[in-house]
């Protein structure tokens, strides 16, 4: 299985808590989790960081490693790139000051918001919508987990994706540029992010761009959660200076509805892995007919709802809602407009976060070669009838069929399939269960 | 490799399970995304007709490795002029069918144009049979 390896995770399975019991490996959307040895193992290239199997894990064995806190010592400028999920994490008791103090006392020197660049990434979209008649369907790029299931699963619509970066490659450009304007060496800044989810660390280690993302380190959001809760009991209450403040609707960009509320009328949200592939399975067969922008995202309530993420979902949300209202009606009163305007360096930006090409990276495909693939295909379907079809998972595979193209494929051998040699004259209690269904004449053509 | 399914008679919601199952066969084999995209078009047009027009039917797929082949027989009215219906426009759909958000008379000329091959047998009273080729990785 000598494969190249195109995308990195930072998912990775406690080998010690893991008891095989198989439930992350039915409820993985692409298939690509296996039990060998009794522990699950992952298929780097099968996998796209949705992180259903985390959810899913009974026993927490499911983790996303993360950066050493430690690298932050390593420079003298230490960033903290902070999406407002993290702010929604925390109870309306404690304000975002208090939160951004505890931040400092952590060690870090400014504080960034992620989406105060949204509003730039919106205008860059509507441009390349306006420049491809041709697609009739945009689908957002800014769920990583979204981007990669198209690879691998829907290869036919990576050109429906808009090819540009997201709003954390935004940030973290401007605040190189605003630092080293200020005289900061390029070696001095590192930029932290922190992340609601095992997507964005992909997305930042191994871009689908394979360019520089400018971010020195990843921290997870429960992580950072932690050390916060700590501190905020004593936290100071004097404002902390955050760079570029932020409007209502930049808020509620990662807000399920948020990011699509900027385009036309036609365009909308789809949240939550099943959603998601069921829409994406429509439009791949055409019939549905969308004229505009789909924001997409795998998790359910978007980045609330992110594997790494504490609150509630529903309450965080909630949290960014009043939070959105309330700068908006401070904006009015003021007659403030916060705009974020870099004449000398944005068109450079712009050139910046432009993807050079979306590939498409099919796991589906038996192999490259069309007749050994269609050999493959009939073998599959023959072997597929032969099992009884009951899922049970005992070959370590998540459905009768997964195994089937395992065994095609060489990675498993029939024999795993319990029921290869009882199948003739299984015991009474399992026909008691199962019936007809383990008879091996009895196998229904579909 | 072959496929078959029934067509269920005013069964709209349903239709579209044929061509999922083909779809994920034709992905297997690495077929070009295009040609999925006729393929799943052109079958999917097809069993519609037989929901809306007739009263159901079946659909026979036979994939070898040049060509894909699909037979969507139905037992129904069958076609009376099929040169009428071929016309881009031209449909006899019933209100209630148009209430379904079909019936603009563009599902034949569409298959025509996402098929290499178009046959139509019909004999009124009796029923329509669509068959279809479409040539892989030509
Ligand atoms: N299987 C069939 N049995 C009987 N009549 C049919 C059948 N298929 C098509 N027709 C006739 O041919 C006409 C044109 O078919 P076509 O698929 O092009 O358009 P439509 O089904 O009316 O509308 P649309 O496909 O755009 O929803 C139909 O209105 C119907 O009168
Ligand atoms: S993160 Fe998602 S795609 Fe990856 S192994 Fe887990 S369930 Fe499967
Ligand atoms: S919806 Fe947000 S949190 Fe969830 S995977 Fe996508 S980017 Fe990450
Ligand atoms: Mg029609």
């Amino acid at each position: 299985m000598a494969q190249e390896t195109y995308f990195h995770h930072s998912l990775k399975i406690n080998d010690y808590l893991c008891t095989g019991c198989s439930s992350c490996i039915r409820a993985c959307p692409t298939a690509a989790l296996r039990i060998r040895d009794g522990k699950v193992i992952l298929s780097d290239n099968k996998c796209v960081d949705c992180g259903e199997c985390m959810r899913t894990c009974p026993s927490r064995a499911i983790y996303v490693k993360q950066d050493d806190f430690q690298l932050m010592d390593n420079y003298k400028y230490r960033v903290a790139l902070v999406p407002v999920t993290f702010i929604a994490q925390f109870e309306n008791r404690y304000k975002t000051k208090e939160i951004y103090s505890c931040l400092r006392e952590l060690g870090f020197t400014h504080i960034y918001e992620v989406e105060h660049g949204t509003k730039f990434l919106a205008k860059l979209y509507r441009k390349y919508m306006a420049e491809h008649p041709e697609i009739r369907t945009f689908i957002s790029p800014y769920c990583p987990a979204v981007i990669r299931l198209i690879q691998v699963r829907f290869p036919s619509l990576v050109d429906n994706i808009i090819p540009l970066k997201s709003p954390l490659d935004v940030a973290a450009r401007v605040i190189l540029h605003e630092l080293m304007t200020e005289g900061a060496r390029r070696e001095s800044i590192g930029i932290f992010y922190v992340t609601p989810c095992a997507a964005k660390i992909a997305s930042v280690k191994s871009p689908v761009s394979g360019q520089d993302t400018c971010i020195a380190g990843v921290i997870n959001m429960d992580f950072l959660y932690n050390k916060v809760k700590l501190l905020l009991k004593n936290a100071s209450k004097d404002a902390v200076p955050v760079n570029h403040s932020l409007t209502g609707k930049d808020i509620l960009w990662p807000v399920t509805g948020g990011e699509s509320a900027l385009f036309s009328e036609s365009s909308f949200a789809v949240d939550g892995l099943s959603n998601v592939i069921e829409f994406l399975e429509n439009l791949e067969d055409e019939n549905i007919d969308v004229p505009g922008l789909v924001e997409m995202r795998i998790c359910d309530q978007s980045c609330m709802g992110g594997p790494l993420t504490v609150n509630n979902r529903f309450v965080a949300r909630n949290r960014l809602e009043k939070r959105a209202m309330l700068v908006d009606r401070v904006l009015r009163i003021r007659k403030e407009k916060p705009t974020l305007e870099y004449p000398e360096f944005t068109e450079d930006l712009a050139k910046q976060l432009v993807i050079p090409a979306i590939k498409p990276r099919s796991m589906m495909k038996l192999s490259d070669d069309f007749s050994t693939a269609f050999r493959m295909a009939e073998e599959m379907k023959r072997l597929e009838k032969a099992l009884p079809g009951i899922n049970c998972s005992a070959c370590g595979a998540p459905t009768c069929a997964a195994f089937a193209e395992d065994v095609v494929r060489g990675e498993a051998d029939i024999d795993g399939c319990v029921f290869a040699d009882i199948r003739n004259n299984p015991p009474d209690a399992l026909r008691k269960v199962w019936g007809e269904r383990l008879d091996n004449s009895n196998t229904t053509t579909k | 490799m072959h496929y078959s399914f029934d067509i269920e008679r005013g069964n709209f919601t349903d239709a579209g399970h044929a061509s999922a199952s083909v779809k994920r066969t034709l992905k297997q084999l690495n077929v070009e995304p295009a040609s999925i995209k006729r393929i799943v078009v052109a079958l999917y047009e097809a069993e519609i007709n037989a929901v809306a027009h007739a009263y159901g039917g079946k659909i026979d797929v036979e994939i070898d490795p040049e060509k894909i082949v699909m037979i969507v027989a139905d037992e129904g009215p069958g076609i009376p002029n099929v040169d009428l219906a071929m016309t881009e426009g031209w449909s006899t759909a019933s209100p209630k069918v148009r209430e379904m958000g079909f019936g603009a008379g563009m599902g034949l000329p569409n298959i025509k144009k996402n098929t290499d091959e178009l046959k139509i047998d019909t004999k009124i009273g009796v029923g329509t049979t669509l068959t279809m080729t479409v040539y892989l990785n030509a």
